[in-house]
């Protein structure tokens, strides 16, 4: 038996002449954690919409969309109905407190008020937010907003979750605490879609991740196999940057020099290159570290801004 | 794979009236209070000042003349700022329905709760003047007792005209222009302050098109126990205007929520 609950080929989104999804393919496992990255204006939301049914897909007859067996752009409530959704903003309703918060939204699953209540008290409690159940939404920090804005997703137990940038502009510890949730919700066996900015939160959290760059795939696959086959382990980081003839006077054989935003950088496959290479510029200002995603993800969109950005 | 099934149509609506039922509840004084206060200072006004001036008006004392326009002129009101300045406000900065939308709910339920709740809010501010009004005897307890209903009916076409008009603002400043270039107006011109039969011809078949001349002749009929055929004409005309009127809306809505 296939373990695969959605399977999306060849999906397109144009917005007049923009075209935000452009040819779109991948397949998603039962709780796995999937992850979206890209620059903004690269697409991630307006696929995310479509998967819920609120954007609908360019020629739907020659594309496919399936999610858990339906496909969203005909059958919009049913996926709704087993789909939790964590937008980008906290749209919350301000004038309520945390649990009429909940309680109106458990009323669109036909929740009863007790079961309702049952399920907004276990939800508070996991997501550490029991002690602020009767405070009013304006009173709450902007983690708090957010942990809120994810138990109302959770409400009806959604077989899939997703999550637009769930964690932007929030504080390490609460980062953490999301993550440590999301963790247990796949353990729960809750399937997630999640796109982010932060390439240490795809690392951290996503079985697969899917970068793409003005609506096209660039890469897929579980993160660390992307970063074993499409970047050197180690680079150094530094401010100095000699003259032309300094630099060709260092011995830079199996080492690729880089910039990002005029700064070099000099990738390499051992750690001991690098140092070599440091010992020749005679500089204390620079780091040798492991390449991470953000390394990839710069390498791979481009290190300049484009126009969307 | 089991597919899984999404609430009935009856919750659907429900529960995006109920939202709206719990934001309003939250604000129970200041939201509560008004209807009732209204229709007072109304009373002090007209009853201490301008009734003396002037008694009667199409064969009924002034006051109640008034009084029976303000049954469903306060129901257009309230329900005109919901669906205009409120609506606009959840769609443009709350986000609201974006967060509505991802429920198992689609944009016409949405849309179809909120009509019905601000009709729920013109029956019951149709009912606090109706109160007021009884209690201090000024309309007579009659078939008047139903001028909620009529209240309702007021409360949805005027949420329908005003989403329509949402529809196509862009900035929420403009709303002042359907407030002080419509709404004033047709307040004047619907014989909710006099009669307008004896308007010049050419201005009446105006004072026909404004949604509120209809429900101000069919409150004043339920006040007056006096009923005409025509008043099914009036009926229809709110109907029309609520089924096509809000089919456009609702249309015009979805492509600014739905990509």
């Amino acid at each position: 038996m296939t373990n695969t609950v959605i399977t999306v080929e060849k999906i397109n989104k144009s917005f007049g002449a923009l075209k935000a999804v452009n040819n779109l393919s991948f397949k998603v496992n039962r709780a796995e954690c999937f992850g979206f990255l890209g620059p903004n204006g690269a697409g991630k939301t307006t696929l995310m919409q479509m998967l819920y049914g609120v954007a609908r897909r360019d020629d739907a007859q020659a594309s496919t969309m399936d999610v858990f067996g339906l496909d969203p752009y005909t059958q919009e409530l049913d996926v709704k109905a087993l789909c939790g959704v964590v937008p980008q903003e906290d749209n919350l309703d301000s004038q309520l407190n945390v649990y009429q918060n909940l309680l109106i939204y458990s009323r669109f699953y036909g929740m009863e008020t007790k079961q309702a209540g049952e399920r907004i008290d276990e939800l508070l409690d996991f997501l550490e937010l029991s002690e602020k159940k009767d405070v009013r939404i304006k009173k709450l920090s902007g983690g708090m907003k957010r942990r809120l804005v994810i138990a109302r997703s959770l409400l009806h137990r959604p077989k899939m979750l997703i999550l637009d940038e769930p964690t932007t502009g929030l504080d390490p510890q609460v980062r953490h605490l999301i993550w440590q949730k999301i963790r247990e919700l796949k353990k729960e066996g809750v399937t997630i879609l999640l796109t982010t900015h932060y390439m240490d939160e795809a690392y951290q959290i996503c079985d697969n991740i899917l970068i793409m760059n003005q609506g096209k795939r660039i890469i897929e696959g579980p993160p660390r196999r992307l970063l074993e086959e499409n970047i050197e382990p180690y680079v150094m980081e530094t401010a100095k940057s000699g003259d032309k003839e300094l630099e060709a006077s260092w011995d830079t054989n199996g080492i690729r020099r880089d910039e990002v935003q005029n700064i070099p950088r000099y990738y390499a496959g051992d750690f001991a290159r690098l140092k070599t290479l440091a010992k020749q510029m005679d500089t204390d200002d620079m780091n040798i570290r492991r390449t991470n995603l953000e390394d990839l993800f710069l390498r791979i969109t481009g290190k300049c801004l484009n126009e969307k950005q | 794979m089991k597919n899984s099934s999404h609430p009935p149509l009856i919750t659907r609506l429900s529960s995006v009236w109920y939202r709206h039922y719990r934001v309003y509840c939250k604000n129970l004084f200041s939201n509560g209070f008004p209807p009732f206060l209204e229709p007072l200072i109304f009373l002090a006004g007209i009853g201490l000042g301008l009734g003396k001036y002037i008694v009667s008006m199409d064969g009924i004392p002034y006051i109640q003349f008034l009084a029976t326009g303000l049954l469903v002129s306060t129901a257009m009101f309230t329900s005109a700022f919901e669906c205009s300045f409120g609506t606009f406000i959840r769609l443009e900065f709350e986000k609201v329905y974006n967060a509505m939308l991802a429920a198992p709910i689609t944009v016409s339920n949405l849309f179809v709760g909120e009509i019905l709740w601000a009709g729920t809010k013109g029956f019951f501010f149709s009912l606090a003047v109706l109160l007021i009004m009884l209690v201090f005897g000024v309309i007579p307890f009659s078939t008047s007792i139903f001028a909620p209903f009529v209240g309702f009916i007021t409360g949805v076409m005027f949420a329908v005209v005003s989403l329509f008009v949402t529809s196509f603002v862009k900035d929420i400043n403009h709303l002042n222009f359907y407030f002080t270039g419509f709404l004033s107006p047709m307040f004047f011109f619907s014989g909710a302050v006099f009669p307008i039969q004896n308007l010049p011809p050419y201005l009446r078949p105006f004072c026909e098109i404004f949604p509120l001349t209809h429900v101000v002749r069919m409150v004043r009929a339920l006040c007056r126990t006096n009923f005409s055929p025509y008043l099914l004409l009036d009926l229809l005309y709110c109907c029309l205007v609520i089924l096509i009127l809000g089919f456009f809306a609702v249309k015009r809505l979805e492509k600014r929520l739905i990509n």
